[in-house]
C-alpha cells in the first residue's frame, strides 16, 4: 500500500528523514517494499499485516507514527455543511443481511457539478496509484486512502425508487460492473441493489449503470460496513480484486462509518460543490460496544522476558486510541474500534513491545528443564543412506514430488501397474503438476535428459524421498530410494577398459550392495525378472524374505529413446522403509581370525544359463561351516570353452576359530565343492 | 708388454689410477682390476721384483708397494659403486612416467545443497538441545490451519494457497503444522524441530516453486520468553552467518504467534529474511491441550530455500530442481 509523506505529516509531525523513516517503520511492524521520490514528495510502497485494516490507510500509518513519539495523530476533520431538508425524506435503506452487513449509511448531496478533480486530489491518488475519473468519484477513493473506509458514490436519479437493499443476489441475476464485465451473480453473493436490481457486489464493485458520470446531479453516498469473511469468498470467487476488497476483508472500522461519510460530504461539497442534504442514513442495529481487555503488567514481561516500566506502557497504549484505567497493577484497557485485531492480552503485550521496542528485548538463552537433544531414528537413517551413496559416488538430486500420469507412460508400465494409482491434486495449478508422484524414477530420468542434453553426460545420481499413495480414504506417504547411473565413473579415464571406466549394470549393483552391506541387511537376492521400465535380459528384481523390495537394470532402449537418453543408463528403485526395518544399526564384534586361512583357487565350467548366485549358494553349502569366503574373481567364455557355457574361477578360502587347518580337511572341502557341482550343475571342473 | 720396473713405480700408480676411474662400466673395471690387482696383474709383478732388489732397499719398495695396492682397491671399490648406481639409475629411467597426465578420479558423490542446508539448521538446534522429528507432508486443514489458528476465513490462508487432496487433506503448506502434532499428549518442557517439503500454490518463477522447505522450531516451558526466542535466533544466526552477523528482529504478523517477529540477516548489503517467529497464541496451546495460563512458548518457521539462494548467489529457486550437476558439483 502506497502512503505520501506530505499526506501523512497532515495528521502527524514526522521528526525522521526519509531513510530514517524507512527504518523505523519495519521497527514498528510495518514493512517498507520501496521508497520512491514522486514529484516533490515521497512515496512509501508499505506491506501492511493480514490483520492490521487499520493501517490500510494514511491516518492508520500517522497514528503508528505519533505512538512510537507517545504523542496522538490529528484526524481530519469531517462536518459538511448540511441542508434544511432531510435525506430520508429522499433515500430508503433496506439492509436484510445484518449479519453480513452490520453497518450501512447512506447520503444524499444534491446540485453537485461532477468534472476533475482539483490537481492536489489528482496527484496525491495518482502517486498512491489510483486513477483519477471526477471529482465525487475521487472524493470516495480519496477518504478510502485517508480514513481506510471505502465508499461508492451512485448516481441518486438513477437508483430506482431512491432505495437501496442489501441482499443476496437472485439466481441468474446480472449485473456489469464498473470494469465492464458482465456477470451472472448467484445467491452467495451479496448485492446492493435498487428496488428493481442490483446495483453494486458489496464491498467490492460497483455497477456500470448507476455510476457517477458527466451529468450526474444528485449523489447518493453508501458508506458501509462488510463482514470480511463474505468479501474475501466472494471476491475469491469472482477472481476481482479492489482496493475497496482488500481493506473490507481485513476488517474496517465499523465505529466510525458515519464520520468517514461525513468526512466525504465535506470534501464532495469542497471539490464539487452541491448542497449535502441532513441526516445521513445510518442503519447500525447493533452496535459493538469497544472491547475491555483486563492487563496484569506483569503479563509484559512474562512474554517478553524484560521489564517494561508500566507508566511508558501505559502511554504507549494510550497514544495508540486506548483508554486505559489503572489500579496498581491491573490495567482496564479498552480498545479502540478501529483496532480489530486486539482481543486480549498478548495482542496488547504486542503492540506495547512494538513501541517499547523489540530490538530492546535482551537475547537469553532458555533456562528450562532440558532434555537430551535427539534426532528421530528414521532421519538419523536416511543421513547414513545419504551418506553411503555419496561416499559410493553418487550425487544427491532433489526432484518435485508432484507430477502428471503421463510421466508413468514413457515407462512402459502395463494399465494395471500399481504406480498408476495416483492421489490428484483437487485444484491443480499447471498441468506437469496434477497428481502425486508414486515413484522417483521418472524425476531421475528428467534429471538425467536435463544432464544430458547439456552434455553433462556422466551423471551418477540419487534421489532419497516421499511417494504417495491412495489408502482408503487416506493418504499412505513412502520413503523410496532410485539410482540413476550413466556415463562414466572414473575421470582421466585414458587407456582404462571401457567396462572399468563407464557404468554398467553391475557398478549400479555394486552402489546397491555397498548399502546394504552398511546398513548390515543379509540376505538380499537378486533374481533376473522382466521388469517394464528395464532391458528384458538386463533387469533384475531385488527381494528380501522372498518379498520383493527393488528393482534395477539397464532401462529398457524404448524407455532410454521416450527420454532422450543414451541406450547405456542403469536405474534402481528401492523401497527404503523395507530396508530400514531389515536394517542393523548396532554391529556387533566379530573377533579377528586367530588362525591363517588357505586359500584355494576353483574354476568350473558350467552352462551359462545357470545364474551366478546359483554357483554361489551351491558352493557355500558344500563348502559348509570351515569355508570362510566366496570370492569370483574371474567369468570366461569363449574357446576352450565350450559354446553355451562359461568358465567361473573363484577363490575359496578356508579358515577356522580353533585351529590352523590341515591340508586334507582342506582338501575333503574342495572335494565336496567340486562333487556338489559336478552332481548338481554338470560342472566340469578345471585342474 | 714389457714387464714393469719398480722404478716407474709412481707412472705405473698414476696410469692404474686413471684406468681404474675411466672404466666406463662394470665389464671395464673388472677387467682394468685384473690388469693390475689380479692374480698375474702389474702389482703382483711388482711384488715378484722386491727379492731382487738389495736388501736395504726391500722395506721400503714393499711398503710402497703395499700402499698402492690399498690405494687402488679402494679406488676399484669406489668406482665399483658409482657405476652399479649408474646401472640402476638407466634402468629406472627407462620406467619414466608423464607425471603430468591427468590424474584417475573416482566421481565423488555430492549431497544436494537444500539437504545439506536442512542438515546445516538441523545440527545448530540440535546443538541447542533440540530433539529433531520428522512429520508427514499430507495433512489434515485442521492441523495444518485450524489448530494454528487459521480459521476458514482467515486472511491468512489466501498467502498459503494449498493443494488439496480431499475435503479434509491437503499438502502441509508449512512445518508448523508438525509443532501442532507433536504438542499433542505432551507435557512440557519440550524443545522440538523439524524440516522438510511444504507446498503452496505458486506457479513456478525465479523466486518461487509449489515445493520448497522449511524448518520449523518450537519450545515450551514455564519461562519461555520473547527474550529467549532471541537468544535463540541470534545464536543460529551467529552459528550459520559467523559472529559477526547483524540481524534484525521486528513485529510481524502470524495468526499462530502473538506477539510475531520477523527474523532478517544483513547479508550483502541487504535484509534477507530468515525466519517468521514469535510466541505461540494462547489459542494455538489450549487446543494442543497445553494449559496457557501456566505455560509459554516461542516458535519460528525458517525458510531454506530462499536464503540458500541468497547465501550461494544462486539467482533463480528452479536452478535447485534442475539438479544440473555443473551446479551441484559447485557446492
Amino acid at each position: 500500500m502506497k502512503v505520501l509523506l506530505s499526506w501523512l505529516k497532515e495528521y502527524v509531525d514526522v521528526r525522521h528523514g526519509i531513510d530514517e523513516l524507512g527504518e523505523r517503520l519495519p521497527m514498528l511492524g510495518i514493512g517498507v517494499d520501496s521508497i520512491e521520490r514522486v514529484r516533490d514528495d515521497t512515496v512509501f510502497d508499505l506491506e501492511i499485516a493480514a490483520n492490521r485494516g487499520d493501517l490500510m490507510c494514511h491516518l492508520g500509518v500517522a497514528r503508528e507514527l505519533a505512538a512510537a513519539t507517545r504523542t496522538a495523530a490529528r484526524p481530519p476533520a469531517g462536518s459538511p455543511r448540511t441542508d434544511s431538508t432531510t435525506a430520508s425524506d429522499f433515500v430508503r435503506v433496506e439492509v436484510r443481511e445484518p449479519a453480513l452487513c452490520p453497518r450501512f449509511t447512506a447520503a444524499l448531496i444534491v446540485d453537485v457539478k461532477v468534472g476533475p478533480s482539483p490537481e492536489w486530489m489528482a496527484r496525491r491518488l495518482e502517486a498512491c496509484g489510483v486513477r483519477s475519473i471526477n471529482n465525487v468519484v475521487d472524493v470516495t477513493n480519496y477518504v478510502m486512502l485517508e480514513l481506510g473506509q471505502p465508499m461508492h458514490a451512485f448516481d441518486y436519479d438513477l437508483v430506482q425508487d431512491g432505495r437501496l437493499v442489501v441482499r443476496l443476489a437472485a439466481p441468474g441475476e446480472r449485473l456489469t460492473t464498473l470494469d465492464g464485465v458482465d456477470r451472472t451473480l448467484d445467491p452467495q453473493t451479496l448485492v446492493v441493489a435498487d428496488a428493481g436490481r442490483a446495483a453494486g457486489i458489496a464491498g467490492i464493485i460497483g455497477g456500470a449503470h448507476t455510476e457517477i458520470r458527466a451529468s450526474t446531479r444528485r449523489v447518493l453516498l453508501e458508506a458501509a460496513s462488510w463482514h470480511p469473511p463474505l468479501i474475501r469468498r466472494t471476491s475469491k470467487r469472482l477472481g476481482v480484486r479492489t482496493e475497496s476488497g482488500a481493506r473490507f476483508e481485513r476488517g474496517i472500522d465499523t465505529g466510525a462509518v458515519l464520520s468517514a461519510s461525513l468526512r466525504a460530504q465535506q470534501l464532495i461539497q469542497e471539490v464539487a460543490g452541491g448542497r449535502v442534504l441532513s441526516g445521513t442514513l445510518d442503519v447500525y442495529p447493533s452496535p459493538q460496544p469497544k472491547r475491555q481487555v483486563q492487563l496484569a503488567w506483569p503479563s509484559v514481561a512474562r512474554l517478553l522476558g524484560t521489564a517494561v516500566g508500566q507508566a511508558d506502557g501505559v502511554a504507549i497504549l494510550r497514544s495508540l486510541g486506548c483508554q486505559v484505567q489503572e489500579g496498581d497493577e491491573n490495567l482496564v484497557v479498552t480498545v479502540p474500534s478501529f483496532r480489530r485485531d486486539v482481543e486480549r492480552v498478548e495482542d496488547l503485550v504486542e503492540d506495547v513491545a512494538r513501541h517499547y521496542g523489540y530490538e530492546r528485548i535482551p537475547e537469553h538463552m532458555p533456562v528450562e528443564e532440558t532434555a537430551l537433544a535427539s534426532r528421530a531414528p528414521v532421519l538419523e537413517a536416511e543421513r547414513m543412506v545419504r551418506g553411503v551413496l555419496i561416499r559410493a559416488g553418487l550425487t544427491e538430486a532433489l526432484t518435485v514430488s508432484l507430477t502428471t500420469p503421463a510421466v508413468l507412460d514413457g515407462l512402459r508400465l502395463p494399465a494395471d501397474h500399481p504406480w498408476r494409482s495416483m492421489v490428484p491434486l483437487r485444484n491443480p495449478l499447471i498441468e506437469d503438476h496434477t497428481h502425486l508422484r508414486t515413484t522417483l524414477l521418472p524425476g531421475l530420468l528428467q534429471v538425467a535428459r536435463v544432464n544430458v542434453s547439456r552434455r553433462v553426460t556422466d551423471a551418477q545420481i540419487f534421489e532419497l524421498g516421499r511417494t504417495f499413495h491412495p489408502s482408503g480414504t487416506s493418504v499412505a506417504e513412502r520413503r523410496r530410494l532410485a539410482l540413476l547411473m550413466t556415463g562414466r565413473v572414473l575421470r582421466g579415464a585414458w587407456n582404462v577398459p571401457p567396462e572399468v571406466a563407464m557404468t554398467s549394470y553391475f557398478h549400479l549393483k555394486g552402489a546397491v550392495e555397498s548399502l546394504l552391506h552398511e546398513l548390515r541387511v543379509d540376505g538380499a537376492a537378486f533374481a533376473a525378472a522382466p521388469v517394464p521400465w528395464l532391458h528384458p535380459a538386463r533387469g533384475a528384481t531385488m527381494s528380501l524374505d522372498g518379498r520383493t523390495v527393488g528393482t534395477l537394470g539397464e532401462l529398457h532402449p524404448e524407455v532410454a529413446a521416450a527420454y532422450d537418453l543414451p541406450s547405456s543408463v542403469h536405474v534402481a528403485e528401492l523401497d527404503l522403509e523395507a530396508l530400514l526395518q531389515r536394517a542393523n544399526f548396532l554391529p556387533q564384534f566379530v573377533p579377528l581370525p586367530r588362525f591363517p586361512a588357505v586359500r584355494r583357487d576353483l574354476a568350473a565350467i558350467i552352462a551359462d544359463d545357470v545364474p551366478a548366485a546359483e554357483v554361489e549358494r551351491l558352493i557355500a553349502e558344500a563348502g559348509g561351516s570351515l569355508l570362510a569366503s566366496v570370492e569370483l574373481f574371474d567369468v570366461y567364455t569363449g574357446p576352450p570353452v565350450p559354446a553355451g557355457h562359461r568358465n567361473l574361477a573363484y577363490a575359496l578360502s578356508f579358515r577356522s576359530s580353533e585351529r590352523t587347518l590341515s591340508a586334507e580337511e582342506v582338501d575333503a572341502a574342495v572335494r565336496r565343492i567340486t562333487d556338489t557341482l559336478t552332481r548338481r550343475l554338470r560342472a566340469k571342473i578345471r585342474e | 708388454m714389457t714387464t714393469p720396473k719398480l722404478k716407474d713405480l709412481d707412472k705405473i700408480a698414476r696410469e692404474a689410477e686413471r684406468a681404474v676411474l675411466d672404466a666406463a662400466s662394470l665389464d671395464a673395471l673388472k677387467e682394468a682390476r685384473r690388469a693390475y690387482l689380479g692374480r698375474r696383474g702389474l702389482v703382483a709383478q711388482l711384488f715378484d721384483q722386491v727379492p731382487s732388489l738389495p736388501a736395504a732397499q726391500r722395506p721400503e719398495a714393499g711398503r710402497r708397494l703395499n700402499e698402492l695396492r690399498d690405494r687402488l682397491e679402494r679406488t676399484v671399490t669406489r668406482r665399483e659403486e658409482e657405476l652399479q648406481g649408474a646401472a640402476a639409475g638407466t634402468r629406472l629411467a627407462a620406467e619414466a612416467i608423464d607425471v603430468t597426465l591427468p590424474g584417475r578420479r573416482i566421481s565423488l558423490g555430492r549431497q544436494h545443497i537444500l539437504t545439506r542446508t536442512l542438515e546445516e539448521i538441523e545440527r545448530i538446534f540440535f546443538g541447542m538441545g533440540f530433539e529433531i522429528v520428522d512429520g508427514a507432508e499430507v495433512e489434515t486443514d485442521e492441523f495444518n490451519f485450524e489448530r494454528l489458528n487459521m480459521g476458514r476465513d482467515h486472511p491468512a490462508r489466501d498467502t498459503q494457497d494449498s493443494f488439496y487432496l480431499t475435503d479434509d487433506l491437503l499438502l502441509r503448506t508449512h512445518t508448523t503444522v508438525v509443532d501442532a502434532r507433536v504438542m499433542v499428549g505432551r507435557t512440557p518442557p519440550m524443545r522440538v524441530l523439524n524440516t522438510g517439503r511444504c507446498y503452496r500454490r505458486d506457479a513456478p518463477d525465479a523466486t518461487h516453486m509449489p515445493v520448497f522447505h522449511q524448518a520449523d522450531g518450537f519450545m515450551v516451558g514455564e519461562h519461555i520468553t520473547m527474550a529467549d526466542l532471541k537468544g535463540v535466533l541470534a545464536a543460529f544466526v551467529r552459528q550459520m552467518f559467523g559472529s559477526e552477523a547483524v540481524y534484525r528482529f521486528v513485529p510481524s504478523y502470524f495468526p499462530f504467534t502473538e506477539p510475531s517477529a520477523e527474523l532478517a540477516v544483513w547479508f550483502n548489503g541487504r535484509w534477507l529474511e530468515l525466519a517468521g517467529s514469535g510466541m505461540f497464541h494462547p489459542r494455538v496451546l489450549e487446543m494442543a491441550g497445553i494449559d496457557p495460563a501456566r505455560y509459554t512458548a516461542f516458535a519460528f518457521g525458517l525458510g531454506v530455500d530462499r536464503p540458500a539462494m541468497v547465501r550461494y548467489g544462486i539467482p533463480d529457486i528452479r536452478l535447485f530442481w534442475d539438479n544440473d550437476l555443473r551446479l551441484l558439483e559447485q557446492f
